[in-house]
């Protein structure tokens, strides 16, 4: 399948690769899984005290437009508030990277990855 | 569904534990019968009925061989059919599955045969035992959680196995 240049670019030049302490009080992390392809994905951001993220990592096992959709998803939520990130969409994920149908879920994962590290954080902050 | 249930076919009783031999016995005896070849100078309303038994014998092949198609269908016969694709967040299992991806990456760079071989068989027995915690408890209705979360565990294990067959082919060259 022919990949768009988007995707070739985030593939070879993954963006945020890394990893943080999840143990850190001001770290959320995301850790998902697509079982039919295998893919692993975790996603982790850091958050400072205006509830602005700082700092966005990522790490994943999969296809490349698993790894393109999560270094996308990285990439858009440095800066932005937790509210801000929940809204990402997959959709917009899957419409920057050009993603062909049989690889919306790719985005899918990435979406999710996103609402699970925001979700851990604010667990951790007792805002849930 | 209206076809017939896969373990029909094979004349099995639907169960997770199944002898791959008879299945792959059965399977060869059956896809005679039904070759297209045979029924090259038959009418073509038989010819037709014959190319779909074989494609439906071959899938119902395909499904029952592999422990996680295997242990899929079987929740879908006694429940809700299931997705494909999904999104798990089994945190223990999938930091794992992370730790796995990046101890194969690490044989790739060192090209580490043996060390290959070694995940392997630490692969087969994790496979085994989850295949053995699914035989148990799939036809439970109460454990019905605990099932699906076992056989999206095995779709991540039969991925894995075929990336280390895949960097086995790869060392080989």
């Amino acid at each position: 399948m022919a990949y768009s240049e988007k995707v070739i670019d985030h593939y070879e030049n993954p963006r945020n690769v890394g990893k943080m302490d999840a143990q850190d009080p001001d770290v959320g992390t995301g850790m998902v899984g697509a079982p039919a392809c295998g893919d692993v994905m975790r996603l982790q951001i850091k958050v400072n005290e205006q509830g602005v993220i700082e700092d966005a990592k990522f790490k994943t096992y999969g296809c490349g437009s698993a790894i393109a959709s999560s270094s996308l998803a990285t990439e858009w939520m440095k800066g932005k508030t937790l509210d801000e990130a929940e809204t990402i969409k997959n959709t917009q994920l899957a419409e920057e990277l050009a993603l062909p149908p049989v690889k919306i879920h790719c985005s899918v994962l990435a979406e999710d990855a996103i609402k699970a590290a925001v979700r851990d954080y604010k667990q951790k902050k007792g805002l849930l | 569904m209206g076809s017939p249930c896969h373990f029909a076919l094979f004349d099995l009783q639907p169960d997770f534990r199944v002898d791959l031999d008879l299945l792959a016995a059965r399977y060869r005896e059956l896809a005679r019968h039904v070759h297209p070849d045979r029924f090259a100078d038959a009418a073509e309303r038989e010819q037709r009925l014959a190319l779909e038994q074989s494609a439906q014998l071959n899938e119902a092949y395909q499904v029952l061989r592999s422990a996680p198609q295997r242990a899929r269908y079987l929740l879908t016969l006694r429940g809700a059919e299931l997705p494909l694709e999904v999104t798990v967040q089994d945190g223990e299992f999938l930091l794992q599955q992370m730790h796995w991806r990046e101890e194969l990456e690490d044989l790739q760079d060192s090209a580490d045969l043996a060390g290959v071989a070694s995940f392997k068989r630490r692969l087969k027995a994790a496979q085994d035992e989850l295949n053995e915690s699914f035989a148990v408890c799939w036809d439970d209705p109460q454990q019905r959680e605990q099932a699906e979360r076992l056989m999206r565990r095995m779709q991540f294990l039969d991925k894995l196995s075929f990336e280390v067959r895949q960097l086995e082919e790869r060392l080989d060259d």
